[in-house]
């Protein structure tokens, strides 16, 4: 079976990083999908129908916030895993995060050892 | 960091893989691509192939593309391709490896936010330095300032390291822990000779803990692996040492002022135990305050009191037969004997001036009343006392008065000084003078009087209004009686209204009755020495008539 990752962040650097975090799962079979918004990220959701996707909560246009919630109640896609990511010093109301449904709520720097582990675990490697 | 495999570039649906299957599609001959191992990528098997171009990475091989002349390109391009992604690939790994440093910076800063105890910080420090450049044994060593000695504070992992040695070897420390440097040491056979470090240990990194130019000391790690640190761990442990090297210097003052705060609190306590001899605690109290050290300069209180002030009567002549040891142990053992009669009635000593006492009572002008008796008949039994070693009797006046008084807090930040500042105090001194003027042993002001319940059992004669010296108002006088013996008192008590008439008639300049009065009671006690006075008194005016305006009161011309 074919598993994607999706990696929505507007920053270029942080997407890069996020995926060479990853890389290893490329060899399980594990494909990465970016976006650098929320519209476009909300795109692929319906398209690519990912399994995981790390998400970034403060971005132009449509924020993590808001493509969680469609995802997760208007889309009804409840099976996608959703992490969302914020920087540190700037930390959400973790209720509003669960509100909005997100399954994991991750500050940045986040810590790679701890984001290769969730990502292993949703994905059920290893 | 994972291979760059061309299975994951070829091999998988994505752009690369569809632009490949298209291009092979379009050629005449079978081509298809395969791993170094020949397990099939991309294309279809073809069994009759006729050449087998390699695609390099690294100059490795790790696959082939097979078909005709054109599979050659192909490889080319696939060789390319997979050149750019290990690129890719090394570059994002350093960039990862640089966030990951900048993770690992950021907990550790936060962690050591959350500590204060330097030896904890100490721990920390080497748990995260260990973690994050992995290494087999690991310890910090600080130098202590004061005690000229080096501390081991923290250390971890194996037992490479002899602690003895590594602290009995200052020599050691000025290279490493006190050089300020930080290296990875190339030569440590001179520290494995010494016996400092284990004869298994191949690779040693430290990095000097300092705060601006001060030393502190070193964090050292060791590895029994060659070459087993690499620049990058020396700019991390760099970096973990000047945190940390802050975060203890910061805990240390922490401590130290800790130990500073609660040595001056010691110290306050010793100073309070000290004053409150001095400074009563209800006067502080008074002032709304728990302790000492809660006052400051300028606090103060204003409230109605009776303010007391006892005198030993011809002290001056007393003390000269005297010598000054003696005098002083008379006048403690005196102040000894008043001192728990005011207090038991609810008063304070506000001061000791040699031989008198000035007392105040903040609640009831009955409780100045009622110690100022006691004070007496304390005095009646140290006479008999003192009659019985052929001592001369000691007379004391007590003098009370009740009006505002305002208590605080003078001087300046050296010396703070509690005082009493009042018109009150004044008035209450001068009535007490007034004792050797009218030769009473207890006058009140009829203001204390005013003060006081009807209902009491206190027994008064009026001796008329003084004018004090630089007063405009007359200030009426009483004497109580209660205090004298107990023959002197029922001499009194039965004389008592004859003698408030006497001097109502005396006021009244109707001398002759005034005369009358004052001569019977004298004539039935002869020892009363007030009525003495105001018997010479009448004669007089009765001789020499009343000065012009006078008004009956008595005018002081003396403080």
């Amino acid at each position: 079976m074919e598993r994607k990752i999706l990696i929505v962040d507007d920053e270029a650097h942080i997407r890069m990083l996020i995926e060479q975090t990853l890389e290893e799962l490329e060899d399980e079979d594990v494909e990465f999908l970016t976006a650098e918004n929320g519209e476009i990220a909300l795109d692929i959701i319906q398209k690519e129908n990912p399994k995981l996707v790390f998400l970034d909560v403060m971005m132009p246009k449509m924020n993590g916030m808001e493509v969680c919630r469609r995802v997760k109640k208007e889309l009804g896609l409840e099976d996608v895993f959703i992490v969302l990511l914020t920087a540190k010093g700037q930390e959400l109301d973790r209720q509003r995060g669960q509100e909005v449904g997100a399954d994991v709520y991750m500050t940045k720097p986040f810590d790679p050892e701890v984001l290769l582990k969730k990502a292993k675990e949703v994905l059920g490697i290893e | 960091m994972a291979r760059v495999s061309l299975k994951n570039i070829a091999g998988k649906k994505n752009e690369v893989n569809a632009a490949i299957l298209a291009l092979i599609n379009q050629l005449e001959e079978p081509t298809w691509i395969e791993d170094e191992n020949g397990n099939p990528i991309a294309g279809k098997r073809h069994e009759t192939s006729t050449s087998s171009y390699p695609v390099n990475l690294d100059n490795e091989i790790i696959g082939y593309v097979k078909g005709d002349a054109h599979a050659g390109t192909i490889a080319n391009l696939l060789t390319h391709l997979v050149q750019k992604e290990a690129e890719k690939k090394k570059l994002g790994t350093e960039v990862l490896n640089l966030y990951q440093e900048l993770n690992v910076i950021y907990n550790f800063s936060e962690q050591l936010t959350r500590t204060i105890e330097p030896d904890k910080i100490a721990q920390l420090t080497l748990e995260q330095a260990v973690h994050s450049i992995p290494s087999h044994s690991g310890a910090i060593v600080l130098w202590n300032e004061e005690t000229k000695q080096l501390t081991i504070p923290s250390r971890s992992g194996e037992t490479l390291f002899n602690e003895d040695r590594l602290r009995n070897n200052p020599g050691l420390l000025l290279k490493i822990g006190l050089s300020g440097q930080s290296e990875i040491m190339n030569d440590i056979s001179q520290l494995k000779e010494k016996g400092i470090i284990e004869k298994d240990v191949q690779s040693l990194i430290y990095a000097a803990m300092k705060v601006k130019h001060r030393i502190m000391g070193a964090i050292i790690l060791v590895g029994k692996d060659v070459e087993q640190y690499s620049a990058a761990h020396l700019k991390l442990l760099v970096t973990l040492a000047l945190q940390s090297s802050t975060a203890i210097e910061s805990a240390m003052l922490y401590e130290k002022n800790i130990r500073e705060a609660r040595e001056r609190e010691e110290a306050m306590l010793r100073i309070h135990e000290v004053t409150k001899k001095f400074v009563p605690n209800e006067f502080i109290r008074s002032l709304g305050k728990e302790t000492l050290t809660d006052v400051k300069l300028g606090d103060q209180v204003e409230k109605i009191v009776t303010v007391l002030f006892t005198d030993i009567r011809d002290f001056t002549s007393l003390s000269e037969k005297m010598t000054p040891e003696e005098n002083f142990y008379f006048v403690s053992s005196f102040n000894a004997r008043l001192g728990p009669i005011i207090r038991s009635n609810n008063g304070f000593i506000n001061q000791y001036l040699g031989d008198s006492i000035m007392a105040i009572f903040p609640d009831d002008p009955v409780d100045a009343l009622n110690a100022a008796i006691n004070m007496q008949k304390e005095i009646h039994e140290l006479n008999e006392e003192r009659k019985k070693n052929h001592l001369h009797p000691i007379k004391a006046g007590i003098g009370m008065h009740t009006g505002s008084l305002i208590m605080g807090i003078t001087g300046d930040e050296h010396r703070m000084d509690a005082c009493t500042i009042s018109d009150t105090v004044n008035t209450a001194a001068r009535i007490e003078s007034l004792t050797k003027y009218y030769r009473s042993p207890l006058l009140l002001s009829e203001h204390t009087l005013q003060y006081l319940n009807e209902e009491n059992n206190f027994h008064f004669r009026h001796l008329g209004n003084v004018r004090l010296k630089g007063k405009n108002n007359l200030l009426n006088i009483i004497e109580c009686i209660n205090g004298f013996d107990d023959i002197q008192f029922e001499k009194k008590m039965q004389t008592l209204s004859l003698f408030n008439k006497a001097m109502n008639a005396y006021r009244d300049q109707q001398f002759e009755t005034a005369l009358q009065g004052f001569q019977t009671i004298h004539s039935g006690d002869p020892d009363d020495l007030t009525t003495i006075y105001f018997l010479d008194k009448t004669k007089k005016y009765l001789r020499e008539g009343v000065p012009k305006n006078w008004s009956g009161a008595e005018e002081m011309m003396s403080k």
